[in-house]
């Protein structure tokens, strides 16, 4: 779809509803000119994208093997010897802005336009060119060139910052009790209650974190939040190093999105009935993209648990469809039923499940993984210290079961790993036991000479 | 494209030609072949360019990476008729093309251009190996009647498409054998003229009439071709050569570079030369007048000969040995080029300029020449006499390889009424119509001197219009 089209349906809708002045509209897609961007703006743009023209300007060539890691001239490889061919400057790239701007000045005053501002939507300067090609004869602009009759009285361009409404959220709570603990690492903890709305609880207190420690967060156990109620949408985003956040409740999706280092603890509120690990208490999109850290939810969780998932470790007590879609690192142990797909596109990574019905093969996308049982005893130690901790977090009487009844359990564990995953990591085995090997032949042969 | 990374792991490898010592004592081709492994090898360097610059600039827009490709894979029939769609002639061009492709070849931005010309090359002669190459006559005739007037590059590849295209044709040619400058100009130790004999033997199977030694305008009349053919094609080059109407000019031993080399092309043909005329290099101080291919080939063929010394001067600079920021990559740059005749012997001297020839007895013997600089003014250069720059330079033979002014206009083109361009060549639009009605030209008739690929282009571009003007 050409940008035209889309930009000044846009544009109008905006304007007739008075809501443009609150927005900033970007187009892109083939820009070159400062005409190109001058013709943008009267169609009611005030941010323009630039992406194959600046890529030629750095010396790209079209040479379309962007996926190949063969650009010869270096610019989308990895490969050392091409990227040396890459020949393009910072100073290329001002250069081509610098004209680009001088070209939208001079066209600009040709209309007799003082600001940017002032072009915006500005339709009546447009005309259409005549062309006589067969396929313009259907074409007809004019609504293209449409000028609502509100844009007298309504704004035009983005006169409004946004209102974020971030002045009195949950996340100022957090920081101001966990003073001590970010200030001084001093231990805290408290408990406060939590409602749907509250979203995102837990990030704006996880950067103060990190931007005094960095990825380092705080040691261990120093902060820890008790929340009761519903928690909102990514519950626990971003939660830096040594803060464990503990809900009684239940929580919506996007739980420990991106999470990097903390501890995520879920359990139903205390006095509910129902059976913990046959109802959900977390939303879907759990985990995504999270680097590292723990979630032990005691429950079920929706769809796309642990999607993304690249360093996280995460007990749960079964799960919706697309379980660990796209993981590429961390632990995952399912102590229950999934559902379809489970493990597409998994490239790194392993998670176990607890196959109770034992058709968990025909759950699983084989494309990328293989399964096999628990036979070795790291994978036997890994699941049950899983499973403990599980215990230990959420008291949960589902996984007290499964590790009491260990012997007649344990064959039921599937153990999910990606092919390729397994293949590098028997070869980075491989590579150590060489480097010892020859560190013993060395060691041999320096007591030989000796 | 079989390899993606053919070019970072196999270097730019040149076939190179024969050493000098033995190449000099005879007229077979100087060039080698690579082996078929090594050139499988060559092909893979061909980065199969989303944008393949080699395409855009070849005057018959081969499809480059799609053969290069199937060479590497060693698919060499398919690589053929993948060529063979575009390029009448890759037996020709690949041996004497400049190959515009490789000036442009993506490779040759920051590392070295495939070999595509020597590539093109094995293909088709694998070809001929294989015995692919066949005469295919036309299944059906359109009963129309074409002549094509001139039997170079252009001629060929016009009949050659308009014979394919059903149309009847008979190919008038002034001289005793068919092939323009192939033939009598380049001389055999860069083309071979047995090629020529194997693609003209096919083409007659196909139905193509070749009328030798039928100079339009004086063993047949133009008015009899345009009374007896549906359309006319003329394709007679532009063969009126520059001259240096200097004093001295009509003393003996000075001659123009052509005469010269078509009279050793017609020695290894086999020919006997009549004594009176013979223009012989041996033991001679041989002077080239002209710093192009021409005259790099007179270099070549005196130093056959056995000439004392050869020298060749030129009017002009020196041009780069490396492309300069007026000429960037994909353009093709004008740069110093040395040949497997310049290599073989040879003074080579720039910005010089000719005065008079100095002759004893009738005879000539030496010239007196003088420096030349060339100054900028106003953006123009202008020549300018170093004073006291003169001196003379030893010669009993002198060949002129000027170039050409444009097309022999006075034996029929002026006869026909042709309209002519600036230049004087004969003057069409892109349809390669000419100002008569049903007459066409091509090749150098119609742009000027050129090139070999040129004139096959221009060829098969004169054949499509002509088809569409008889498909009316
Ligand atoms: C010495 C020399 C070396 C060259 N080297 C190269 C090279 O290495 N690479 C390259 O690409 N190009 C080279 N060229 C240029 C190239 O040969 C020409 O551009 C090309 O041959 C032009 O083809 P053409 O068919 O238009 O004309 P020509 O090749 O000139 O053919 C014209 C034909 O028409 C015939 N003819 C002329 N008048 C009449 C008439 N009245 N009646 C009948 N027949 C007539 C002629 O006898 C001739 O056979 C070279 C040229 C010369 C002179």
């Amino acid at each position: 779809m050409p940008w035209e089209v889309g930009l000044a349906e846009t544009h109008q809708t905006l304007v007739l509803n008075d809501l443009r002045g609150r927005v900033r509209l970007q187009t892109d897609g083939q820009m070159r000119t400062g005409r190109d961007i001058v013709i943008g703006g009267l169609l009611g743009a005030e941010e323009f994208g630039f992406g194959t023209t600046t890529l030629i300007v750095m010396g790209c060539i079209m040479m379309r093997k962007c996926h190949l890691n063969t650009c010869p001239v270096g610019i989308a490889t990895q490969d050392p010897r091409l990227r040396k061919r890459f020949a393009g400057k910072p100073e290329h790239l001002i250069n081509y802005f610098r004209f680009l701007a001088e070209e939208v000045r001079e066209v600009m005053a040709s209309l007799g336009i003082r600001k940017f501002n002032d072009l915006i939507g500005r339709t009546d300067l447009l005309e259409v060119a005549p062309n006589s090609h067969w396929k313009a004869k259907s074409a007809n602009p004019s609504l293209l060139l449409h000028r609502p009759a509100e844009a007298d009285k309504y704004a035009t361009y983005c006169v409004q910052d946004q209102i974020h409404k971030i002045d009195a959220i949950l996340d100022r709570t957090l920081i101001e009790k966990s003073k001590n603990a970010i200030e001084k690492k001093e231990k805290v903890s408290f408990s406060v209650p939590v409602k749907n709305t509250d979203r995102t609880a837990g990030a704006m207190l996880s950067y103060e974190i990190s931007k005094r420690y960095g990825d380092d967060g705080l040691p261990e156990g120093t902060l820890s939040v008790d929340f009761n109620g519903s928690a909102g949408q990514s519950f626990g985003a971003f939660l830096a190093k040594g803060v464990t956040f503990r809900l009684n409740g239940d929580a919506n999706d996007y739980l420990g999105k991106g999470l990097s280092g903390g501890k995520i603890v879920v359990v139903p509120p205390k006095g509910s009935t129902f059976k913990p690990e046959e109802n959900i208490i977390i939303g879907n999109t759990v985990l995504y993209g999270a680097t590292a850290g723990e979630v032990y939810v005691r429950g079920v969780a929706g769809e796309r648990f642990c999607v993304r998932n690249s360093g996280a470790l995460a007990v749960i007590e079964g799960t919706g469809d697309h379980c660990a879609e796209y993981m590429t690192g961390g632990y995952l142990v399912v102590l229950g039923k999934v559902g379809r797909n489970f493990g597409a596109g998994m490239s790194g990574g392993i998670a176990y499940v607890y196959d109770v019905d034992g058709n968990f093969d025909y759950f699983c996308n084989k494309g990328m993984v293989e399964l096999s049982k628990l036979d070795n005893d790291e994978d036997v130690s890994r699941v049950k210290s899983m499973i403990q901790k599980h215990i230990d977090n959420t008291d949960s009487e589902h996984a007290k079961n499964i590790l009491s009844n260990w012997s007649s359990t344990q064959p039921k564990f599937i153990k999910v790993m990606p092919v390729e995953y397994k293949r590098a990591l028997e070869e980075m085995k491989l590579k150590e036991l060489d480097k010892k090997l020859e560190g013993i032949i060395e060691e041999e042969e320096i007591g030989g000479k000796a | 494209m079989g390899d993606p990374t053919g070019f970072l792991k196999n270097n730019r490898k040149v076939a190179g030609y024969r050493p000098v010592e033995q190449r000099i004592n005879d007229y077979s081709e100087v060039e080698l072949q690579l082996s078929e492994d090594e050139r499988k090898l060559q092909a893979s360097r061909c980065m199969d360019c989303g944008v393949p610059f080699c395409h855009w600039s070849c005057p018959v827009s081969n499809i480059m990476p799609e053969w290069q490709d199937r060479i590497f894979k060693g698919e060499w029939k398919e690589a053929w008729e993948l060529l063979q769609e575009t390029n009448n002639f890759p037996e020709f061009t690949g041996r004497v093309c400049p190959a515009l492709c490789e000036a442009s070849c993506v490779l040759a931005l920051n590392d070295e251009a495939v070999t595509i010309r020597q590539n093109e090359l094995a293909v088709i002669e694998k070809a001929f190996e294989l015995g692919l190459v066949k005469a295919n006559p036309p299944k059906t005739r359109s009963g129309k009647k074409v002549a094509v007037i001139g039997g170079g590059p252009a001629g060929l590849a016009a009949a050659d498409q308009l014979n394919k295209a059903g149309h009847m044709v008979t190919l008038f040619e002034g001289t005793d054998r068919v092939g323009g400058y192939l033939r009598y100009g380049i001389p055999d130790f860069k083309l071979e003229k047995s090629f020529i004999d194997r693609r003209l033997d096919i083409m007659k199977e196909e139905g193509v009439v070749f009328k030798t030694n039928s100079y339009v305008g004086r063993d047949v009349k133009i008015n009899d071709i345009m009374k007896e053919y549906d359309a006319v094609c003329i394709t007679i080059g532009a063969r009126e050569a520059r001259d240096l109407p200097i004093e001295g000019r009509e003393l003996s031993g000075i001659h123009q570079a052509l005469d010269y080399l078509t009279q050793q092309n017609k020695t290894c043909a086999g020919d006997k030369v009549c004594q009176d005329s013979l223009i012989a290099a041996l033991d001679k101080n041989v002077l080239v007048i002209g710093g192009g291919d021409t005259g790099s080939d007179c270099v070549g063929t005196a130093n056959r000969q056995g000439a004392r010394k050869v020298t060749q001067i030129e009017l002009l600079p020196m041009p780069s040995k490396t492309r300069t920021d007026s000429e960037p990559w994909p353009l093709w740059p004008r740069l110093h080029k040395t040949s497997s005749s310049h290599e073989e012997g040879c003074e080579r001297l720039w910005c010089i300029s000719s005065k008079k020839f100095i002759g004893e007895n009738g005879k000539v013997k030496k010239v007196l020449a003088c420096k030349v600089e060339w100054v900028n003014e106003n953006g123009r250069f202008n020549m300018k006499e170093v004073p006291g720059s003169e001196f003379e330079i030893e010669a009993d033979l002198v060949l002129l390889a000027m170039g050409f002014v444009h097309v022999v206009q006075k034996d029929f083109v002026n006869e026909l009424g042709l309209k002519l361009d600036a230049r004087g060549n004969i003057d069409t639009g892109a349809d390669f119509k000419t100002s008569v009605d049903k007459v066409f030209a091509a090749g150098d008739a119609n742009r000027g001197a050129s090139l070999v690929v040129y004139a096959i282009s221009e060829g098969r571009g004169a054949a499509n219009a002509i088809n569409e003007f008889l498909s009316k």
